[in-house]
């Protein structure tokens, strides 16, 4: 992107009566905001295919329940690719900190292109959030949905189990449903005890994303705290003071004056007409 | 350029749908705004929402601003002059602050300035124009606010003020232009006694008349027709805004430093010990929830919600307080903001207590036996005074406080005190220099120095609901909506600009409320049921909100009831708003 000058015939100097032309240079903010922008959008995308692949991990998880047989490699690859991206997202959000900062120290903390960038960063981190929130809402949601069918499952063989134990058969690993009171003879027992089995072990699988995903948990939790939740009000993004603008309109007031004193030049190398 | 001047009056959409109507994938604009658009817009959205909108910077129009002229600008503005010399203030000369300009009014913008800015440069850039009417700032679901702290000065100031005339047109337009936002065309009626009631009121009506002459979609409905709305003045009911509540959020915003709905507190999360900064609006439901509520539920109910909610994730808990907030916290990340609200509302309720322990524990006792004129048993005062006098002499009792009771005492004197009783209340409470606050209240109406029968604080109703011992007043305005409501409240006390058309009682079945106007649901979604609209003249209080809540509750939904004014206020916002209406107005900041 280059930078335009834009000219403009003010009028005549009243002393020498040349010609003055007006030349606004624009303050060269666009290849940093261009950087911002394609960072940002990078960012952006990969966010959504977190988001695509947590829908798709509910429609995996739903397959279950409509009798279409799934197996746990798929989820467990999604959970994979979820945690590899979220990686990146976050990688990728430190550097686009680190921009704002070198932003910050080059333009100024109240300089357009700092606040686009913070505003970006501050904007992108909650909706990383939020996509990861919509990640674990998913798993949790998938848990209670196995929990409900274990029950169900151990209610056709004749033995009732309650919430609480279903947890705690979970957390000790003790599945001793071949006590006393259950049918385990005929093909209805031995087709609901294989589902229990099956369920029990997408619960340990998805205990093991969830843990190994606890890290970047407690990353993305830093990384909110860092900015506060206010970073959100629009009343707090409104520019606030205007300290710094001076240098930089300072810099559109020099290059006019520049383009003042060369006017001569400028005239007979660019408006050959006005001599004739 | 194709510039429209129209008016739009999508209702549901207004701030978002002026974003969304100029969004282009992969093109990022810059807003610029003025005071009164900031505040409107922070009220209805976030930051991330307009960002999605393609907004990515916010400025204000009044500050200098670095020119982004890779980028196009929105101006979301008020049609003022100093708005609009900022639009073409950019534009001018060789500048080229912006690629292109999409202009909003707030409102209509007047010939004049309409003209220069034709005139002006700005025009060859200017992409859209358009008005929009959004002259008011939602402040909650059912509470509007028309963002000026000046009107109580305006209004009721002892000064000759030419700003009076001009400030209640402002008003009324606004009122009006609520009105049509919301599609109501209500019967308008005020309290019979101040001058200014009778006056805005008859104003709103010509500007009601004047919105829906263009659009005649207001109060259309089969129940619309029973909709009101009520002008009454700040001094009909001095009490509230006085008294020292304890419902949470007026009781936080009374006690605690509160400053543009902002509570600070220091927190450990899993960093280490911060300042943190906490929006309290309605995208926070735990506040909703628990805004309302009596200070002593508010703590337990926390807690309890927390217990609950780490019972739910299996997070074993003995004690859901404050201190193991973060250890709960590195255990369940994810969870990082529903968390933090517990923390939030936690550490809230706690340090509400803490000012009250410290100080209000015996001064509420007294204010709630003189606001009803009797103590918690329901025996008749006998000797204010008496009560009074140890309070006003005690040094540790802030100067504020001792002015609230003086206050208190008076008004439950209904006809107002001697001169001389006056003058020995102000020496014992040694508050001399803010006397002024206590004099001025006369000329909101109230009797301060009673000389003869002069009006006297209206009859109250019976409330036979338990309360709790230091909440039990009510605020005269939950008489007035139940009454309307009712249609039991006094036409000679409360007169129609124009009689009502004939009422039909039946009653039919109610959708969606004006609770989510403006958080981008649809425009269809809008409510079938009447509504009774409330304007305070000079600053509503927060127990008086409240009230529009609990009434709209108890109707069971058949009706709702919103209440507004030019701004809310707090016990010391209104006494600081009181002392200077003895003094020459401030010149413009």
């Amino acid at each position: 992107h280059q930078s335009e000058n834009h000219m403009h015939l003010q009028g005549l100097d009243n002393e020498t009566e040349t010609p003055v032309i007006l030349v606004s240079v624009e303050l060269d903010n666009s290849p940093a905001l261009a950087e911002i922008f394609s960072q940002a959008q990078g960012i952006h995308k990969d966010i959504q295919l977190i988001r695509l692949e947590v829908k798709r991990l509910c429609e995996q998880n739903s397959c279950m329940f409509h009798g279409t047989s799934t197996s746990t490699t798929e989820r467990d690859s999604i959970g994979a690719d979820i945690k590899a991206r979220a990686e990146n997202v976050l990688a990728r959000l430190r550097d686009m900190d680190g921009t704002a900062h070198k932003l910050e120290e080059t333009h100024g903390a109240n300089s357009a292109v700092t606040r686009i960038a913070r505003t970006q960063y501050a904007c992108l981190s909650n909706g990383f959030h939020n996509a990861m929130f919509d990640y674990n809402e998913a798993e949790m949601s998938h848990r209670e949905n196995c929990k409900a069918q274990i029950q169900r499952q151990m209610e056709i063989v004749g033995h009732e189990v309650t919430g609480e134990e279903v947890e705690e058969m979970i957390e000790k690993g003790q599945w001793n449903i071949f006590s006393d009171n259950v049918v385990t003879e005929g093909r209805t027992a031995r087709l609901a005890l294989s589902q229990v089995e099956k369920r029990h072990q997408e619960l340990l699988d998805l205990e093991s994303r969830i843990k190994s995903i606890h890290e970047i948990f407690l990353d993305i939790a830093l990384l909110v705290e860092e900015q506060g939740s206010m970073l959100d009000s629009i009343q707090n993004n409104v520019q606030k003071t205007d300290e710094g603008i001076q240098d930089a309109l300072f810099k559109i007031g020099r290059a006019k004056h520049v383009w003042h004193l060369c006017k001569i030049k400028l005239l007979i190398l660019h408006f050959p007409l006005f001599f004739s | 350029c194709s510039c429209i001047r129209n008016q739009s009056f999508s209702s549901a959409e207004i701030i978002s749908g002026v974003i969304k109507s100029v969004k282009k994938d992969g093109e990022w604009k810059v807003l610029i705004v003025d005071h009164m658009t900031t505040r409107i817009l922070s009220s209805c959205c976030k930051m991330s929402e307009i960002l999605a909108e393609g907004v990515t910077i916010v400025e204000d129009i009044n500050k200098r601003r670095e020119p982004i002229s890779s980028l196009e600008a929105i101006y979301l503005i008020t049609p003022s002059e100093k708005s609009v010399r900022g639009l073409i203030g950019d534009f001018k000369d060789a500048a080229f602050t912006y690629k292109a300009a999409h202009i909003f009014f707030t409102d209509t913008c007047p010939d004049a300035l309409f003209a220069e800015i034709g005139r002006s440069r700005v025009s060859k850039f200017v992409k859209t124009l358009k008005e929009i009417n959004v002259a008011f700032l939602p402040y909650e679901s059912q509470v509007f606010s028309l963002d000026d702290p000046t009107t109580l000065y305006s209004f009721y100031s002892s000064q000759a003020n030419e700003a009076k005339d001009k400030m209640l047109e402002n008003v009324a337009e606004q009122i009006a232009t609520l009105c049509d936002t919301l599609k109501e065309y209500p019967a308008v009626r005020y309290r019979k006694g101040p001058e200014e009631n009778a006056r805005l009121a008859e104003e709103v009506y010509q500007r009601l008349i004047a919105h829906k002459a263009e659009n005649p979609s207001m109060g259309e409905g089969p129940d619309k027709a029973r909709s009101q709305l009520i002008i009454v003045d700040r001094g009909f009911d001095p009490i509230s805004p006085v008294l020292h509540e304890l419902t949470f959020q007026a009781m936080a915003y009374d006690l605690l430093d509160i400053k543009q709905d902002i509570y600070s507190y220091q927190t450990t999360g899993i960093g280490n010990a911060k300042e943190k900064d906490v929006l309290l609006d309605e995208d926070d439901e735990l506040w909703v929830q628990l805004r309302h509520m009596h200070i002593a539920d508010v703590t337990k109910k926390v807690t309890e919600l927390l217990r609950t909610f780490c019972e739910s994730k299996r997070m074993c808990t003995d004690n859901a307080n404050i201190k193991d907030l973060s250890q709960i916290l590195k255990k369940m990340p994810q969870y990082q903001k529903e968390l933090s609200m517990y923390s939030t509302h936690l550490h809230l309720a706690e340090a509400c207590m803490k000012k009250f322990k410290a100080s209000l524990d015996k001064l509420c006792e007294v204010e709630q036996d003189l606001a009803m004129g009797a103590n918690a048993d329901g025996e008749p005062l006998k000797d204010a005074m008496k009560s009074i006098v140890p309070v006003l002499l005690d040094n540790d009792v802030g100067a504020y406080d001792k002015i609230r009771i003086i206050l208190l005492f008076i008004f439950h004197k209904k006809k107002g005190i001697g001169e001389e009783n006056l003058a020995k209340l102000i020496q014992h409470a040694n508050i001399q220099t803010d006397k002024s606050i206590i004099y001025n209240l006369q000329n909101l109406g109230c009797n301060i120095i009673g000389r003869n029968a002069g009006k006297t604080l209206p009859d109250r109703k019976e409330r036979t609901e338990s309360t709790y011992q230091l909440s039990r007043w009510t605020p005269i305005i939950k008489d007035i909506m139940e009454n309307a409501i009712e249609d039991k409240l006094d036409k000679k006390q409360w007169p129609f600009i124009a009689e009502p058309a004939p009422i039909n009682t039946t009653q039919t079945a109610v959708s969606a409320r004006f609770g989510h106007w403006h958080k981008n649901k649809s425009p269809t979604e809008y409510r079938s049921g009447p509504r009774l609209i409330v304007f305070v003249i000079g600053g509503v209080s927060y127990s008086e909100m409240r009230c529009a809540y609990e009434v709209t509750r108890a109707t069971d939904g058949k009706w709702e009831v919103l209440i507004g004014s030019s701004n809310i206020l707090t016990p010391t916002s209104f006494l600081n708003d009181l002392k200077t209406l003895d003094q020459v107005p401030n010149p413009d900041p």
